[in-house]
């Protein structure tokens, strides 16, 4: 950002280039609301870096579509499953509150934790989808997609800033690094996520160009 | 088959349904006891898995006995093959081969009462009628329940060639019937293998060799010794060397690692801490034996996957083989064929998985042995629990559970040798459980078979020359007598095999299960190419067959095998124009005595073939309890799509892929058509079977439909593996 | 030791914190109706009931249903005249009958929460439960008249 000096007397040509430099930084805002993403909270000025944000990102991207991420953010009503992120066995439903439904909600067969053995099911106290009006589906987004949909109050599940960059500790979020027998973690660690996240998020929330 | 000195039948488990009734039960034969009372206790002689012959057997009996239906009890009989004849479930073979003694027994006990009933009057036995458990005579306005006169009956000696009823007056067969468990089932009473309970019980489980070809080398039970309620792991030799086999005695791994304990939570986790090796078994050899003295099989040692053995397959389909049948000069009519058709189908080795795994209890003693369970015959069992215990087979007593599903499976008795070995070395009563994965990676399966079909076409688009030639692995499924055969002027049936080391055994129809498939895939193909509708080709096959059949033996009624296909052309509506949304595939078989056809309507829903209707028709002859028999027929068809879409066991090395439902699919709810119409032929025949006949021709009309709906023919099962559409589960 | 209350009754079972439901039910407390299909919550056979939600309890550890309310298929009915059983009855549903409770106990759900449910309804909820002798057909149409039996003042839990 162009820093500028006041003048004691504002002689037509230096209003002229005030009203210049003005409207090239009302542009160059309205640009970045374009390309970047509409940050809530305030973010310091120092530190943005577009580059930098969108490589975390990309990092991050890696981590969301991977299978133990993704599953659970499927485009459809039906949760994915297995490395190969096939539609889940015998096809239980999302439901209103991601819970599913009937005798096939998540919590009657995921338990609280993984069990031992071999083709059991993962577990976790909260199994569950986003909900039916909060999808927050991760199957199918471009890197584009998915950064502005995950900056977004609307999209994202109510998050703030703040709330965002806490939620890579969620305990779900985590369990995806202990997915029990037979099931690959993501392809970062838990730790070289977060930084990623972070990292994107410190850095401005920039969303990759859209292709 | 019908005695006076034979006791109280045997329970297996809980209570039976005559509970709270006297147990002054009066024996008339074998099948009957009445209580004075005039409760009647009919005893059902075969096994049941869910074919139903727990109802439609005593049906049998209760109508020629005259029985009232409502006041009749049912119980399993006991393993008494000279009371209750053979007593083996397969081949839908129940119903077959007990009509006529059925109804012999229910006749004679009937005229044994009416003997009675026309001593205690003194009146002439013509005198004498029956209706719904009572007797009558008429003039003098006497009457008396069967319970009265059943001390008596039993006294009178059994009459022989007594009349049966006229078929067209049957009160109780050929009406529904409602399960005579049903509510037992409803309200979980024990009544599975699995269910039965014995004091002082414990659990074993064998450790199997993770793959075919493999044998235990050594293992370390220390950790295992050291876990709750476990009291011994050892290894225990199921045949000796040299040990003569029968046709049922089919075992895949002979040295058992065993793991005993006192519940079968601490036996599955114990089981667990095992440290084990294992090595190539190499070579092995199997003793059979046979009509004509034993022989040995040799057994290949390889460690066999699926991508070579369908490799090995394609090497043998194109080497001479043994020729099964031939009529006229098939060779010359294809050299000279204006057209000829080839296609080649193939399917997988297939999992019963019945929904009660393998199960069996046995408390063997010095003395004698008492075995529990699910099992499809239990006297193929006897002379080799006999050789094995050493013990005369009087000694040794076998109750038959309900079974949770038998699909052929339970008609090999490994796992009562296995149990009864067990329990001999303990000490001790044993119920040995295979789990889900011992029960679906042990073998015994439906075997590994290809096909490839040729057509000879003149220039008229006359079928002038046919040949099939099938493989498989270990054995071909090729039926060289059945349709086509027959209807053809030059046709040549071959088949051979490569032997394995993945043992197999019946499934579901056997050899039928496939051929059907191939063959009726293959006509629809032939029927297309010539111009014209499938029903009407095989209507033209079977005209021809009828008028100037070819060569001997031709293995199938060629009216009744007609008239299933005339009848399900009509019932389905074959060409009405408010059909064509559908995608239509249609096709028929004969086996097992009994004929199917079946019209298979598919659309396409959430971008994934679906089969939402299905017209069945059946021709069985007499059925004795119709809505029983549509179930039958319902779930041969949901058992078909499901097999054809999804079934399938693949093996890398030896080790079988999948172990458990997440791998081997299954058809599920959301899958299984909105409605399924069923129409049974209506004549007098005496019935012929119906477990299996419905099954084989649904996987080729689902074949023959998804040629219609995502306009590409499958050639090999399962579908999912040809179609991305069915995949994705 | 471990208290569980199934099906109304107070039982102190001393067994691994870490053993199936489905094998304390059926090994311990005799309760035999609940079957083993698989061990993996994939068949659906072992479907119980706990404080009104379905349960797989063969993954279900029994520490989880320490102190909950548990209920069985033996326990679904006083008189065995639950508005499903009596369906399933009426409508000869069985063939080998091994995977029935657990589809009673699943379709219960279904109609507890919802009295009249659709084909797809049904789908959705009874998608867990595998029939292997292919009576699905008979389970959604005893399903529908379970429903109705129940509007028309069937008793059920």
């Amino acid at each position: 950002m162009k820093t500028y000096t006041k003048r004691n007397l504002l002689p037509k040509k230096s209003i002229t280039v005030f009203a210049i430099i003005i409207m090239v930084i009302a542009f160059m805002s309205f640009g970045l609301k374009n390309k970047s993403t509409i940050i809530t909270a305030r973010v310091e000025n120092i530190g943005k870096d577009s580059i930098e944000s969108v490589a975390a990102f990309m990092e991050v991207y890696k981590v969301l579509l991977s299978p133990r991420c993704m599953n659970c953010h499927p485009s459809g009503d039906v949760p994915l499953q297995g490395d190969d992120s096939q539609l889940h066995n015998s096809l239980p439903k999302r439901g209103k509150d991601g819970k599913g439904i009937y005798a096939m909600k998540c919590s009657n067969c995921h338990q609280s934790t993984n069990l031992e053995g071999l083709h059991k099911p993962p577990g976790h106290p909260n199994w569950h989808l986003p909900p039916a009006n909060m999808k927050m589906v991760f199957q199918g987004r471009t890197p584009s997609q998915l950064a502005k949909q995950l900056v977004n109050p609307k999209t994202n599940g109510n998050k703030s800033l703040q709330q965002l960059i806490k939620h890579a500790d969620d305990g779900l979020v985590k369990a995806g690094w202990n997915p029990g027998e037979g099931r690959t973690v993501p392809p970062l660690s838990h730790e070289a996520f977060k930084k990623a996240w972070i990292t994107w998020i410190e850095k401005g929330a920039y969303a990759p160009k859209s292709k | 088959m019908i005695s006076f000195t034979w006791l109280s039948a045997f329970r297996p488990g809980d209570k039976t349904i005559d509970n709270g009734l006297t147990e002054q039960w009066i024996e008339i034969n074998g099948y009957i006891k009445i209580t004075p009372e005039n409760i009647i206790k009919i005893l059902n002689p075969n096994p049941e898995f869910g074919q139903n012959v727990m109802t439609s057997l005593p049906m049998i009996i209760a109508e020629e006995l005259d029985a009232d239906w409502q006041k009749v009890v049912v119980e399993m009989g006991p393993h008494d093959s000279v009371k209750l004849g053979p007593q083996f479930a397969g081949g839908s073979n129940s119903v077959r081969m007990y009509w006529k003694p059925l109804r012999e027994a229910g006749a004679a006990a009937r005229q044994m009462l009416m003997e009675a009933a026309a001593q205690a009057w003194t009146v002439p036995i013509e005198e004498v009628t029956t209706k719904d458990g009572k007797l009558y005579h008429e003039k003098t306005g006497k009457s008396g329940t069967y319970g009265s006169f059943a001390s008596k009956a039993a006294s009178i000696p059994v009459p022989k060639g007594v009349k049966l009823k006229d078929v067209k007056n049957f009160n109780v067969v050929r009406n529904s019937k409602k399960n005579v468990e049903g509510l037992k089932i409803v309200s979980g009473k024990p009544l599975f293998g699995l269910d039965y309970k014995h004091e002082g019980m414990l659990i074993a489980m064998i450790e199997h060799p993770p793959g075919f070809g493999m044998k235990l080398k050594s293992f370390d039970a220390s950790e295992t010794l050291k876990m709750p309620g476990i009291k011994d792991v050892f290894v225990q030799k199921l045949y000796e060397e040299g040990f003569e086999q029968g046709g049922f005695d089919t075992r895949t791994f002979n040295d058992l690692l065993v793991v005993v304990g006192n519940t079968t939570w601490q036996v599955m986790t114990a089981r667990k801490k095992l440290k084990l090796a294992w090595e190539p078994a190499g070579e092995t050899k199997n003793t059979m034996s046979g009509r004509d003295g034993k022989r040995e099989v040799i057994v290949p040692g390889e460690l066999e996957s699926t991508d070579a053995q369908l490799k090995k397959m394609q090497e043998y389909a194109k080497k001479p083989a043994q020729q099964l049948r031939k009529d006229g000069d098939p060779e010359t009519a294809f050299k000279n064929a204006a057209q000829v058709i080839e296609r080649t189908y193939n399917a997988p080795f297939l999992a019963h998985n019945c929904m009660e795994p393998m199960n069996f209890f046995a408390h063997v003693t010095d003395e004698k042995a008492m075995l529990v369970g699910p099992l499809q015959a239990p006297g193929w069992t006897k002379p080799t629990l006999s050789k094995l215990l050493n013990m005369p087979a009087d000694k040794i007593e076998i109750q038959m559970t309900r079974m949770g599903g038998g699909f052929g499976l339970r008609a090999y008795g490994h796992y009562l040798f296995e149990a009864a070995l067990i329990s001999k070395k303990v000490k001790a009563p044993v119920k040995l459980v295979y789990t889900r994965e011992d029960d679906m990676t042990y073998g015994i399966y439906r075997p590994m078979y290809t096909a490839t079909y040729r057509a000879a076409l003149d220039a008229n688009k006359n079928l002038i020359a046919f040949h099939v030639k099938g493989g498989g692995i270990p054995e071909h499924a090729i039926h060289a007598n059945r349709f086509p055969a027959g209807a053809v002027d030059n046709y040549l049936a071959e088949g051979w095999q490569i032997p394995s080391n993945i043992t197999i055994g019946a499934f579901r129809a056997p050899g039928s299960n496939f051929n059907a498939a191939a063959e009726q895939s293959f006509l629809d193909e032939l029927a297309e190419a010539m111009g014209k509708d499938p029903i009407d080709f095989r209507l033209e096959l079977l005209q021809r067959a009828k008028e100037n059949p070819i060569g001997k033996n031709n293995d199938y009624n060629v009216d009744r095998y007609a008239g299933v296909l005339k009848l399900v052309k009509e019932k389905s509506g074959w060409n009405k124009p408010e059909n064509k949304k559908y995608s239509r595939g249609v096709a028929a078989y004969f086996c097992h005595n009994s004929y199917a056809a079946h019209v298979v309507d598919m659309i396409m829903k959430d971008g994934q073939p679906y089969v939402e209707r299905v017209f069945s028709v059946i021709d069985c002859g007499i059925v004795i309890n119709p809505d029983a028999a549509a179930n039958m027929v319902e779930g041969a068809v949901v058992d078909g799509i499901g097999n054809a879409f999804y079934g399938g066991l693949t093996h890398k090395d030896g080790v079988v892929e999948q172990n458990n439902f997440n791998r081997y699919r299954m058809i599920r709810m959301y899958e299984a058509p909105k409605k399924i119409d069923v129409h049974f032929v209506q004549n007098d025949i005496d019935p012929t079977g119906l477990g299996e006949p419905p099954f084989p021709p649904v996987f080729a009309a689902v074949a023959n439909a998804l040629y219609k709906t995502v306009g590409k023919r499958v050639y090999a099962q399962p579908f999912m593996s040809q179609l991305t559409a069915l995949r994705g589960f | 030791m471990i208290t569980l209350n199934v099906n109304k009754k107070i039982y102190n079972v001393d067994v691994d914190p870490d053993t199936p439901l489905l094998w304390v039910i059926r090994d311990t407390l005799g309760l035999v109706g609940t079957k083993y299909g698989c061990g993996v919550a994939q068949c659906g056979a072992c479907v119980v009931h706990m404080n009104g939600e379905a349960v797989f309890s063969c993954v279900t550890k029994v520490s989880t249903a320490a102190g909950q309310k548990v209920v069985t298929i033996e326990g679904l009915s006083e008189k065995n005249d639950h508005p499903l059983q009596k369906a399933w009855l009426e409508l000869d549903v069985p063939q080998c009958g091994y995977c029935q409770a657990g589809q009673i106990m699943s379709a219960a759900i279904l109609l507890k929460e919802n009295k009249a449910p659709t084909d797809e309804d049904i789908d959705a909820a009874m998608s867990g439960n595998l029939c292997r002798c292919g009576t699905y057909l008979r389970i959604r149409k005893a399903i529908h008249l379970a429903a109705e039996i129940q509007r028309k003042g069937g008793k059920s839990q």
